[in-house]
């Protein structure tokens, strides 16, 4: 088996969208998660100034939706943790290194999510609003903070930060990952025995459970707080954590703005204007300036990922683009052609060059390890022999593959965006504030969707879909766009897959119970979200 | 041991001690409520309705916190030690997934149970309770089987040694399980029971039949869980761990021991006598329709119990992390040497769990207490 064949390849195939699934499932209850306690808090605020019950009947409502979504993320988070070291144990290497300190600092977040969140459940009502909208701010930040930390860990996927030059030296047209803060050699020798397991069967996982293996391997990363310095990490945070508060936000409107459609009654539509204005507000600043930041740090970080987002099988010239991308409208966007070209850099320098050139003596690691058993070197002695310019082209010709897809999928995230923002700028000229000119230009677009309250739902549905839309299909591109690698420019997925054979038993029956938990979950808050709204007379 | 083995080893004692305690609780609840909720339906009483209501709100608000804990005790794990987490995902990979596939049951459908209260037949919505309480031990079901490979790594040993896939399979024959098991099941339904008796003789909201019932669930089980628990350390330990054995109870007999637990089992012994005797005069005096106050001390005792039961097994191979024999395997072959530990992060992140056990206690005692049962 070459170098460029994996035996774990069907593995990946079998469980990438298992994981798929269950980060999605998990992604619906978080963005209610972070968008709730912002309504929530406008509602407790309105009644705060307004001392109307309404507004705090409101918040109760949603606050019980919010506790039943808070069970389903967690149990849905459960399934994603234990998925992520069950299905891709290799991972557990990045857990104990680059992902220690995020994680470790995220059980606080969790722990204090949760009894802030019961803290503020039973004392609501019972205490002064204003008491509630600090135990409901207390609870969120920390949830917000749990969000940033779970982005760093996944930004360090995109952008190994602390490895320096060490992804370069395999692939010259991607940058440094910052100032280096693993050791080079045993780096590199970690990936050459990843590689020569993946093509034997053995995964990562497999070397890190021999019993003393950290011990005799030491020191790989010196700085535990790479990931949460990692340029990557703050505008992932910032841009994935905003758009899943605007459509947990636009959720909360949506069932408002139906309710006010259904019942026309005027209470709902006082209840509705109450949330909106940060719907309005946070769909108008994510996609323009917090998206902004997160696409200069694809351009910079990930240049394949920014060449098949735009579709570049070849260099291309395109102004708009390149001053979005560059700050310059005369520069060029890269295409895989240019990459081609520069792998061709490396010249006839083999794995076995690069192993010297480090001072990695594979033989000696294996030994050194204990790794004879697992390890066949013999099968291994053409891997040393093999073109690093080749391994080069091999990755790119994976990453073009998905070029049709990435590209697609970007562009249509792009359109569901801007519907959704458009959406967003009638909202905020029709419903909150009046400006003349535009005011009565929004409520001509409103007429196109009927009744003024029916106008009012179908518009928030285009801001909630366009925006979930935009969110998933976001997700995607940052996904498929860094393969072929699980961390970008590192490790391929079928290096840090589990050796567990998945039965077709064993997969129908994740399903099924991952599409219940799904299903079930949603008709629980569904329930819950209909419960007849009391007024206190 | 270095400080930051023991810093992660007495974080993940912490957590499972914590762990094993509310699981406890919402595993006795469960099956209780699910009764209670079978016996208002079969016999028409409306009684076990209201009382199958208050035992199962006290038992989703502890459910919550109890599965944070469970998910500290995983990132504690991989983080800390690596290598051990890398061998249990693969080798215990099935049981893991019988657990996990149970969480993803449980809870939502402790949801469902709530949501259909009385908006769908008693007979589905009995059979629902009935899952609900099924599913959560399958928890335990799983993982137990984790704790059983560090008891007595039967399949780890199998793997170790080349043969991963038939110890894949083999981790089900690990000798040690079944006695762990039937201990964990007795435990969660003698401390249920006994939970239940502390519940409903709060003061103000005493109700003597509650009490009775629950303080003849507790000391039932606590007599076979003893009985389990018995032949647990005499017929398992004994034989496959031995120095869990001889740190636990040999070295009252004189064996040498790597950790003195002596003194945990006489306090157990103390506690389970002290539950044998207030749990009868409570079942006893509850018979006349008078709540005696001890009632309320049944449950912190039961807990009490359970936790120094998990320290004893847990820590009984200190300081290796997996028994062998009358030696182990230490710490140092699975704990994380790859990175430096930020010891200031893990003190902040130990401080921030006694802070939020605090609140949560202080929580749950005036919140579920006072409000929730009312």
């Amino acid at each position: 088996m070459s170098i460029f064949e994996h035996m774990l390849d069907g593995q990946v195939q079998v469980y990438l969208p298992l994981s798929a699934l269950g980060i999605y499932l998990h992604a619906v209850f978080i963005s209610i998660t972070f968008g709730f306690p912002v309504a929530i808090a406008m509602l407790l605020w309105k009644y705060h100034k307004s001392g109307e019950p309404l507004y705090l009947d409101a918040a109760k409502l949603m606050t019980s939706v919010l506790m039943v979504n808070f069970a389903l993320g967690a149990v849905t988070g459960t399934l994603v943790e234990f998925g992520l070291v069950q299905i891709w144990p290799g991972t557990i290497f990045a857990i104990a290194t680059s992902a220690f300190t995020p994680l470790t600092l995220e059980l606080i977040a969790f722990i204090m999510e949760i009894v802030l969140l019961v803290l503020f459940y039973v004392t609501l009502g019972k205490i002064r609003p204003v008491v509630s909208i600090g135990a409901l701010a207390a609870y969120a930040a920390f949830a917000y903070l749990s969000g940033v930390l779970i982005m760093a860990v996944n930004s360090w996927m995109q952008a190994p930060w602390g490895t320096g030059p060490v992804a370069k030296e395999l692939y010259p047209f991607l940058p440094e990952y910052g100032p280096l803060a693993a050791d080079v050699q045993k780096l590199v020798a970690v990936k050459a025995l990843a590689l020569v397991g993946a093509a034997q069967g053995v995964p990562v996982s497999t070397i890190l459970q021999m019993p003393g293996i950290s011990e005799k391997l030491g020191e790989v990363f010196s700085d535990p707080w790479v990931a949460l310095t990692n340029p990557y990490a703050w505008p992932s945070a910032l841009h994935n954590i905003t758009a899943g508060v605007i459509i947990g936000l636009a959720i909360g409107a949506a069932g408002w703005a139906y309710r006010y459609w259904r019942t026309k009654d005027e209470k709902y539509l006082k209840i509705f204007k109450a949330v909106i204005p940060p719907l309005v507000i946070l769909m108008l600043i994510q996609p323009t300036v917090f998206g902004h930041f997160m696409g200069e740090a694809v351009v910079e970080y990930n240049p394949t990922k920014f060449a098949l987002m735009e579709g570049a099988a070849a260099t291309y010239y395109n102004p708009i683009v390149a001053l979005v991308a560059y700050g310059d409208p005369n520069k060029p966007i890269v295409g895989f052609d240019q990459f081609y070209k520069q792998c061709n850099q490396l010249g006839s320098t083999t794995v076995g060059d690069l192993l010297k050139q480090v001072g990695v003596d594979l033989n000696t690691v294996v030994q050194s390890l204990g790794l004879s058993g697992q390890l066949k070197l013999s099968q291994a002695a053409s891997l040393l022999d093999v073109k690093l310019a080749d391994v080069c082209k091999a990755d790119l010709q994976k990453a073009e593959a998905k070029m049709e897809l990435v590209h697609y999928a970007y562009y249509t995230k792009i359109a569901g965006g801007v519907v959704a923002f458009a959406a967003a700028l009638v909202l905020l000229f029709s419903a909150w504030i009046r400006v003349p000119g535009l005011t009565p230009l929004a409520e001509k677009i409103m007429s196109i969707f009927g009744p003024r309250e029916r106008a009012l739902f179908v518009l928030t549905l285009i801001v909630l879909i366009g925006a979930a839309l935009a969110a998933a299909l976001g997700w995607a591109v940052r996904e498929v766009g860094r393969k072929p690698w699980t961390v970008y420019g590192l490790l391929y997925p079928e290096e840090v897959v589990t050796p567990v054979p998945a039965t077709p038993g064993f997969l129908a029956f994740a399903y099924l119970v991952i599409l219940a938990v799904g299903i079930g979950g949603l008709v629980a808050m569904y329930i819950v979200a209909t419960r007849r709204l009391l007024v206190r007379k | 041991m270095s400080p930051a083995e023991f810093l992660g080893y007495v974080g993940l004692g912490l957590s499972v001690s914590l762990h094993i305690m509310l699981v406890t609780i919402t595993l006795g609840l469960g099956v209780i409520t699910a009764a209670w909720r079978y016996l208002a339906y079969s016999r028409g009483d409306t009684w076990y309705e209201s009382a199958a209501r208050r035992a199962f709100r006290v038992m989703v608000a502890t459910e919550l916190f109890s599965g944070v804990w469970g998910t500290i005790i995983t990132v504690f794990l991989a983080g800390f030690f690596p290598g051990l987490t890398a061998l249990a995902t693969d080798v215990i990979f099935l049981p893991i997934a019988i657990a996990i596939a149970s969480i993803l049951i449980r809870i939502p459908s402790i949801g469902i149970f709530w949501y259909t209260w009385g908006r769908v037949s008693d007979r589905v919505h009995v059979l629902i309770g009935f899952i609900m309480a099924a599913a959560g031990f399958g928890v335990p079901l799983g993982f137990r089987y984790i704790f059983a490979e560090t008891v007595y790594p039967y399949a780890a040993g199998m793997a170790l040694q080349g043969q991963v896939e038939q110890a894949r399979l083999a981790v089900f024959s690990n000798p040690v399980y079944p006695y762990l098991m039937l201990h964990t099941v007795f435990a969660a339904l003698s401390v249920g029971g006994f939970m239940v008796a502390s519940l409903f003789a709060i003061r103000g909201q005493e109700d003597a039949r509650a009490v009775r019932t629950g303080a003849l669930l507790g000391l039932v089980f606590l007599v076979l869980q003893a009985i389990a628990g018995a032949a647990y350390l005499f017929i398992a330990l004994a034989s496959y761990a031995p120095i869990i054995y001889d740190n636990v109870f040999g070295v009252l007999l004189g064996a040498s021991a790597t950790i003195n637990l002596a003194p945990v089992f006489l306090l157990k012994m103390v506690v389970v006598l002290a539950l044998l005797v207030f749990g009868y005069l409570t079942f006893v005096n509850s018979g006349k329709g008078a709540v005696p106050s001890y009632a309320r001390y049944l449950a912190p005792l039961a807990l009490l119990a359970v936790v120094l039961g998990e320290v004893m097994n847990d820590g009984g191979k200190y300081p290796y992390m997996v028994a062998l024999g009358k030696e182990g395997l230490p710490t140092s072959l699975f704990f994380n040497a790859y990175m430096p530990i930020p010891m200031g992060a893990v003190y902040v992140i130990l401080a921030f769990f006694i802070t939020a056990i605090v609140i949560f206690t202080v929580a749950f005692y005036y919140a579920i207490f006072k409000k929730f049962v009312e």
